[in-house]
């Protein structure tokens, strides 16, 4: 019951001075408020990252032969792809496993020659939100040599559908590989190596030029639950499929980007303490003016016969009162301004007066000036749970003038 | 225990204001019983409220001994001082006496609340309140009500818990003559119903005419202690 009257005089008490109370939930709001929408852009910025990395180009597992990734040696392949794909595909984890061929090639549509990359992918399974060809079943384009050219490779040699196109390369023999495909559409992908270098081609005819019957140089693996990524790996490791094989998570394979991701959450922790430091600042002011108006009042209290610590305690609890009133009311905002950007999202090519919005790709990722921003509920948890201790080291400073106050000595103030 | 609630005797204060020390009471002996409507008289600086404060547990003495309800003021810790005043005592004081953002109720109940009372102290709260017929005053804020309304309350929530002994300092001194007169009245009749005993700091004659017993004070020293027929005075 002791509660319920504390309770009650600290809410009160927030409405004695009013200007004051506003102003200090106006300046926690506002903390509150720029935590959870920088929290919201940096975990958009996150989503759009891990999305990005884990996307067409690295997957969230990938299965090579062993010193591929450091040689990229034609020869360094995966065997008897057929039975292991099968085998991959049935792990009640595995959302989509698909084999790839890499080759570096030299193509040709009159006498002059340029740079290629063969890509060797099974069209159908690309087609997945994360694959090489998102959202373009181009199969039925494929196959019988017949390829698909990135777009920026054709643009920048006037390749257009209907053009055959002669590939000269190096096959798994050392011999020279050659023959004559033709083009049946240009394709744009979220990997810049395909719309600068590509030769997309059929797995299959990019084993039959290649010689590599049944073989990939890798099989790039999507999960079902991105969470769920190790647990995956564990258990595909313990299986003959992979055996002599390197499976490796997508965390040990761009270790750099995983910095960049970890990077984002420590920036975010330094924002919070910035704006809670600064929320610290006005709830101890506010408490300290609110506090020494009132000594006359505690000394009355402590005439009567109330315990310091009881003061103490209704100080603290008048704070922390304020400090949720204002948390609940930046979070709403916070809310609301992310219910407003999120179908849209928010362009800082546009914030920072650019006409368009840009796309750039780093390290095979595409990163966008366009982020989406995502709130999560223990971003308004870690908040609300700063705002509160943080109110609560604030009411420290007058609970220690109050419990050391002398009845009389207050009364006479 | 004995009808002797308070027992002072050679009481000396002695008060530090930078390397000068000033003696607020040299040596008083003050014995306040069961029943007594006291009033402490005495020009200004001749020791009135130090030697309330004394009384009410709310100071120490430098020297000399003080027993309240027979334990030895000295002996006793802040936070037992600060128990003794809260179960044993109750206390009114010349302005600010009320809890702003309390009403007349809750402000009488926060007192029984700190005091251990469970669920019955709404039902107190208002049979007090009611009982010196201020019930329609109940749900009212101090700033709704006029000074002598919020002395008033401040009475009803000293002796809500029946109090062997009620301090008042100065109870009158912000009041007009009639809401003076009424206080005053009030504390009798509840010093006659309830066996209370009361004790006032006072410069104001209102005041010393209803007092059964007018101790003067003067320099620090008690220079009178005079015994009246109580029943008639204030009557006049």
């Amino acid at each position: 019951m002791a509660t319920t009257s504390t309770l009650r005089i600290a809410w009160r008490n927030l409405g004695r001075n009013r200007k004051r109370t506003f102003l200090a939930v106006s300046a926690i709001a506002l903390g509150q408020l720029t935590f959870l929408v920088i929290s919201a852009l940096m975990n958009g910025y996150g989503d759009q990252y891990f999305n990005s990395i884990t996307g067409p180009l690295i997957g969230h597992i990938q299965i090579h032969a062993p010193e591929w990734r450091e040689d990229r040696s034609i020869d360094l392949a995966i065997d008897d792809l057929g039975a292991r794909l099968e085998q991959l595909r049935a792990d009640p984890g595995v959302a989509h496993a698909a084999p790839r061929m890499y080759a570096p090639v030299l193509a040709a549509l009159t006498d002059e020659g340029f740079m290629g990359m063969v890509i060797g992918i099974d069209a159908q399974v690309e087609s997945h939100d994360s694959g090489l060809l998102a959202g373009q079943d181009l199969s039925g384009q494929m196959g019988e040599r017949r390829v698909l050219v990135g777009s920026t490779f054709a643009r920048k040699y006037d390749i257009t559908p209907g053009m055959e196109l002669a590939v000269i390369g190096q096959d798994v023999d050392g011999s020279i590989a050659n023959d004559l495909f033709t083009v049946t559409n240009i394709v744009s992908s979220q990997v810049d190596i395909v719309n600068s270098l590509g030769i997309v081609m059929s797995i299959e005819d990019a084993q039959e030029f290649l010689l590599m019957p049944d073989q990939a140089h890798e099989v790039l693996i999507h999960v079902k639950e991105p969470e769920m990524v190790l647990e995956v790996v564990a258990g595909l490791s313990t299986l003959p499929v992979v055996d002599g094989l390197e499976i490796l998570p997508w965390r040990e394979i761009v270790p750099q980007l995983v910095s960049m991701i970890d990077m984002i959450g420590a920036f975010t922790l330094i924002i919070l303490v910035i704006v809670f430091i600064a929320a610290a600042a006005g709830i101890t002011n506010t408490m300290l003016m609110s506090t020494y108006e009132r000594i006359h009042e505690f000394g009355m209290l402590l005439s009567l016969g109330c315990q310091p610590n009881r003061l103490g305690r209704m100080v603290a609890v008048e704070a922390m009162l304020l400090g949720l009133v204002g948390v609940t009311v930046g979070s709403a905002l916070a809310i609301g301004v992310v219910l407003l950007t999120m179908d849209s999202g928010l362009d800082y090519a546009a914030l920072g007066g650019n006409d368009a919005s840009y796309q750039v790709a780093f390290q095979g990722m595409q990163i966008t000036s366009r982020v989406t921003p995502k709130l999560l509920p223990t971003d308004i948890g870690i908040g609300i749970v700063a705002v509160l201790f943080t109110s609560f080291i604030s009411a420290l400073w007058p609970m220690l003038h109050i419990v050391r106050l002398e009845p009389m000595e207050a009364m006479r103030s | 225990m004995s009808d002797t609630l308070v027992d002072i005797k050679k009481v000396v204060k002695e008060f530090h204001t930078g390397k000068v020390a000033v003696q607020a009471l040299r040596g008083v002996d003050l014995v306040v019983k069961t029943g007594d409507f006291m009033a402490i008289v005495g020009p200004s600086g001749s020791g009135k409220t130090t030697l309330l404060n004394i009384i009410g547990a709310l100071d120490i003495p430098t020297g000399g001994s003080v027993n309240l309800f027979d334990r030895n003021l000295s002996e006793l810790s802040r936070k037992d001082r600060a128990d003794l005043r809260l179960h044993q005592l109750g206390f009114v004081f010349q302005a600010y006496n009320l809890v702003p953002v309390l009403t007349a109720r809750e402000n009488v109940e926060f007192v029984l609340e700190l005091q251990g009372e469970g669920n019955g102290r709404e039902t107190t709260a208002l049979a007090t309140l009611e009982s010196l017929g201020l019930a329609d005053l109940a749900d009212r804020r101090p700033t709704e009500m006029s000074g002598g309304q919020q002395q008033r309350v401040a009475v009803a929530r000293a002796v809500a818990s029946k109090p062997k002994l009620v301090l008042a300092d100065e109870p009158t001194a912000n009041l007009d003559s009639e809401n003076a007169e009424t206080l005053l009245k009030m504390m009798r009749d509840l010093r006659d119903t309830h066996d209370m005993t009361f004790v006032f700091s006072t410069h104001d004659p209102l005041v010393v005419s209803y007092a059964s017993r007018v101790v003067t004070l003067r320099d620090g020293v008690v220079v009178s202690d005079e015994q009246r027929n109580g029943d008639e005075i204030g009557e006049d």
